[in-house]
This record gives structure tokens, sequence and C-alpha cells, in this order.
């Protein structure tokens, strides 16, 4: 009865495992496949003739090279400025005496929950008046934040967790904070400063909706929106449409893989949650 | 004595540098988040174009709101977004979690593969739904022929295409999921030995022990995922169908895109915002109200 239950809980374990990768083997299929061919007649599980110049096509008929090249230098940007705001946010108010230090945690779950679509408009204007609107600082500004409230809570948390009388150790040694953070601080984040990187990393590399409202010059358009232009120059050519996609996710999904030893394995984010 | 006098001073500048750490942070959100927002609130009650200044107009821009057809398309195109997708996708969240949550081998992989939806960049995600919900070349009809059913048209019937938002947004609760999976590992091991001592089936402990304690999670999950999911809307729509057919899968975020950067309304835009969300304030509240009322407002 028990070895049953067992054997039913694994199989149902891989029944999820297949319903959740499956369709990604299928774009992987779908993106090799011959362009123009008539449509199948099945479910196609593997190319038996994979045309891999399709990859080289979408560099051709748009201009995708340029398109990455703004996306990755909008992700070198933001990802190390988002590390370094967050952290020192997050070491700041972890340092901070309790009054200031519950209300700067309050200010940042309040930061937390204002809807994206609410600041649409008027990052607009501000980044109109800064003279950055249709520019890669535009999209790289929100950097300036933390990108999100959550990671200088995430660092917050981190830097809580270890003990306080290291920090005043040291500054009776007369180490400046800038100092303790970056020598004493930051080294026992390791897991932390993982995580806030490909987290931030997978939300610039994806972001389609700041391009969308900020960037109207073609020679700053990112991935995101090269695959739309793809997509808008011929709404059926699968192959393509497909081999685009792959290219767009196959670094997310490369990141997401150094991710998930951090947040599905073990303890580490309950860890973070026990304490504040 | 000495060494006191300077242990203060420094202790007094450190915490000087201390509060120029958290400057930059807030100086972002404020200028990029907080002021924004509030900008927005503000416009609702006024006429403004983006370019002219903004000229006062009280309750106009909601009266506007009301008797628009659009605006109401968009707002039951929302709600049917929202009773639909929220509760499915909480559900999903919480039965995978529930499965996957054991540490037997193999399990790492599974808890994986499901959050590996998540993390696919939206356009790409939604180009590989454009293609999966295809009548002709897609593999979702396929497989449904080879049930022996005959799929539907998909992205160019009104109630399908409404409904294909909501499904490929059941595919992204990997952050739902990973919370629910910190949630369950918060319950003491304890309470369910003990449970089982006593004798209580484990569709009993999930009831007595499981649900209540991991409730706060739910509840949580469920008011966050209002306003992203609804936020979420807005890259399919405009891939998959740009708000068509006749409106169909025109959700509040596309049509405030529309009223704001293709039409300058930005007063008409902010004062949509501010009613969606007031509604969904308002549910929210009905919620807490109905659960806190049940429970007794003590465990939050």
């Amino acid at each position: 009865m028990k070895k049953l239950k067992s054997m039913i809980h694994h199989s149902l374990g891989w029944v999820l495992t297949a319903v959740f990768l499956l369709p990604l083997l299928w774009v992987l299929v779908a993106s090799l496949r011959q362009v123009g061919l008539p449509p199948p007649t099945t479910v196609e599980w593997y190319q038996p003739d994979p045309q891999w110049q399709n990859y080289q096509t979408i560099f051709e008929r748009v201009p995708m090279t340029r398109y990455l090249q703004n996306s990755l230098v909008v992700v070198a940007t933001a990802v190390p400025l988002t590390l370094i705001i967050a952290s020192m946010a997050g070491f700041g108010i972890s340092q901070l005496p309790v009054r200031p230090r519950r209300q700067l945690v309050y200010v940042s779950i309040a930061l937390l929950i204002v809807p994206a679509a609410a600041v649409w408009l008027f990052r607009f204007q501000i980044l109109r008046w800064m003279g950055l609107l249709d520019s890669l600082w535009a999209l790289i500004l929100p950097a300036f934040t933390g990108s999100n409230a959550l990671f200088v809570l995430l660092f917050y948390w981190t830097f809580r967790r270890i003990p306080g009388e290291m920090f005043e150790a040291a500054q009776l040694d007369g180490a400046t904070a800038v100092t303790i953070w970056w020598r004493l601080a930051l080294p026992l984040a390791r897991p932390t400063i993982v995580g806030v990187t490909v987290l931030t990393f997978v939300m610039y590399w994806s972001d389609f909706i700041s391009p969308i409202l900020y960037i109207f010059s073609p020679r700053y358009y990112t991935l995101a929106v090269g695959l739309q232009i793809l997509n808008q120059l011929d709404r059926t050519n699968w192959p393509l449409l497909m081999a685009g996609a792959v290219v767009m996710t196959a670094p997310v999904i490369l990141m997401f893989f150094i991710l998930q030893r951090f947040f599905l394995h073990d303890l580490s984010l309950s860890n973070l949650f026990e304490k504040n | 004595m000495n060494n006191g006098i300077i242990s203060r001073l420094s202790l007094r500048r450190y915490h000087v540098q201390i509060w120029l750490f958290v400057v930059p942070f807030l100086l972002g959100a404020m200028v990029l988040t907080i002021l924004p927002a509030l900008a927005t609130v503000a416009v609702a009650f006024t006429n403004y174009n983006a370019v002219a200044a903004p000229t006062w107009a009280g309750m106009d821009n909601f009266m506007r709101l009301l008797s628009s057809v659009y605006v109401r398309i968009s707002l039951r195109n929302t709600i049917y977004f929202l009773a639909l997708a929220v509760p499915l996708r909480l559900l999903g969240a919480l039965l995978l979690a529930l499965l996957l949550q054991s540490e037997r081998r193999g399990f790492g992989l599974h808890r994986a593969a499901v959050y590996l939806p998540t993390v696919i960049p939206e356009v790409a995600y939604a180009l590989i739904w454009l293609w999966i919900l295809n009548p002709v070349y897609g593999p979702l009809n396929m497989l449904l022929a080879g049930l022996g059913v005959q799929g539907p048209a998909w992205l160019t019937e009104p109630g399908t295409a409404r409904f294909s938002i909501v499904l490929l947004s059941l595919f992204t609760i990997g952050e739902g999921f990973v919370i629910l999976l910190t949630g369950l590992r918060t319950i003491p091991r304890s309470y369910y030995e003990a449970a089982r001592v006593d004798g209580a089936t484990a569709w009993q402990s999930f009831w007595r022990i499981t649900l209540p304690l991991i409730l706060p999670w739910l509840l949580l999950l469920t008011f966050r995922d209002m306003v992203i999911s609804l936020q979420n809307t807005f890259t399919p729509s405009f891939v998959l169908t740009y708000g068509g057919p006749y409106y169909a899968t025109t959700f509040v975020p596309l049509l405030l895109y529309e009223l704001a950067f293709d039409f300058f309304d930005f007063g008409m835009a902010a004062a949509l915002l501010l009613f969606t969300y007031l509604v969904i304030g308002l549910i929210i509240m009905g919620i807490l109200n109905l659960v806190g009322s049940e429970r007794g407002a003590d465990d939050f």
C-alpha cells in the first residue's frame, strides 16, 4: 500500500514535469522545421532534417545583432547597479536604530504593492524632463530604485541575520560603513547576491513594456521588441518565430539553473522568512 | 574616557554614513515610483494631454469612464480574468506545492520544471502560445484531435480568445508555488506526527492543520496575484490579439496604454487606473472581511 502510494506520487511528479517541460521541447523542434513546409499532421517530437540556418535567418531578416547588443548593454549596466543600490540600502536599513529601520521596511513593503501600471504615465514624463526618453537609460534607470523593493528587503533580511557584534567590533576598530559593507557584509551575502543577480538579469532581459513605452528609435530596440518586430513581419512563419523565442529564452534558462539551487532546493528562501 | 569620546564620535559618524547608504534607494524610489504614482492619482482629476499644463476637471474623467463603452468592456474582461485566473492560479500553485514538497529523490527536478515557464521572457512566452494555439500549425489542437476532439479556433473567436489569456497565465505560477512551498515548510512536522498518533487521516490533517496554517499565505498571494496577474495581461493581449477580436481581450492595462500613449489622454488613463485599483481594493477588503468574520481577526 505504502509502496503503491509512493509509486503514484513519483509518477505524478513526472507527469507534471512533462506537462511543464514538453511545450519547450516542441518549441525547439518547431524552430528547426523547414520554412514554408505544409503544416504537420501530428505533434512533432523531433526534426528529421533540422534547419539550423533558421537561427541565422532571423539575424538577417531583422537587425537582431543590434537588438542583442542593446539588451546586453541594458543588462550589463542595470544588474551591477541594482546590486549596489539594493545591497547598500539593505545594509543601511539593517544598521539603523529600531524606529527608522521599521519605517523603512514598511516603506519597502508599500513600494512592493504599487502596481507597475501606476507609474507608466509619469515615468514617461519624468524621463522626458530628464531628457532620457528614447535612450537605453530609460530602460536602465529603474535600477536606481533597487529594481524591485523585494531585492532591498532580501538584502535587509540577509544582513539582519549576521550577528550585530561583528559589525560593532569593526566599528570600534574605526572601520567606515563602506568598509564594513564591502569587506564584511557583502562576502557573507553571497547566496543573496547570486539570487538577486539572476532575478535582476531576468527582469531586464525580459522587459517588454518599458521599451514599448519609452523607446521610439529602432536603434535602441532590445531583443524583446525585436521579437515583436519579427512577429509583425510575418505572423505565420513559425520556424523563425520559434527560433527567435529560443534565442530570447536560452540565456534565461541558463540563469535559471543557477537560481534553482538557491530557491527551490533546501531551505534558503524559508531561512530568509524565519527571522527578520 | 578619551577612548569613549572617540568611539562616540565615530559612532555618530557611522550613523551619518549609514543614512547615506539608504539615500540612493530612497531618492530613486521617490523620483521613479512614489512621485509618478502620486502624480497619477492627482492627474485623474484633471485634463492632461502630457504637453500642456493640466487643467482641473473634477470628476469629469470618472463620468466619462462610466459612459465609455470601451471602459465597460475592458472592466468586464478584467473581472472575468480576475475571477477565473486568480483562483485557478492559486489552486494550481497550492496543489503543486502539496504534491511536490516531498524530499524524495527526483522532486527537486519536478519543482524546477514547474517553475521554469515562469522565467520565460513574456514576449517569447506569448509567441510560443501564439504557435501552440494556432489551429493549423499548433500542437494543442493536434493533441485534441488525437483525443477525437475538434479544437476551437482559439484566438479568432471572442470567447476562446479571452479564455486563452487565462489559460496561458496558468502555467506561470512559479512564484506562488515557491512562496507556498516556503509556507508549507514553516509548519512544524510535529503537528502532523501528533495528528497521526491521534489517528487522523491525511485528508483530516490537511483540513485541520495545513489549510488553517497556510491561509495567511494564501490570502497574501491572492492579493498579490490580483495586482500582478492583472498587470501581466498586458503583454499577452498586446502580442497575441492586440485586444481583439471585437475587444474580447482588451483588459484594463491595454486600454490604459491606448488612452495614454495613443490618445495622450493622461487624465482619463489615470482615472481608469485609480478606478480599477479602487475596485480591486474593495474586493480585497471584502475577502478580508469574509475570512475575518469566519475565523476571528486575531489571526492577522
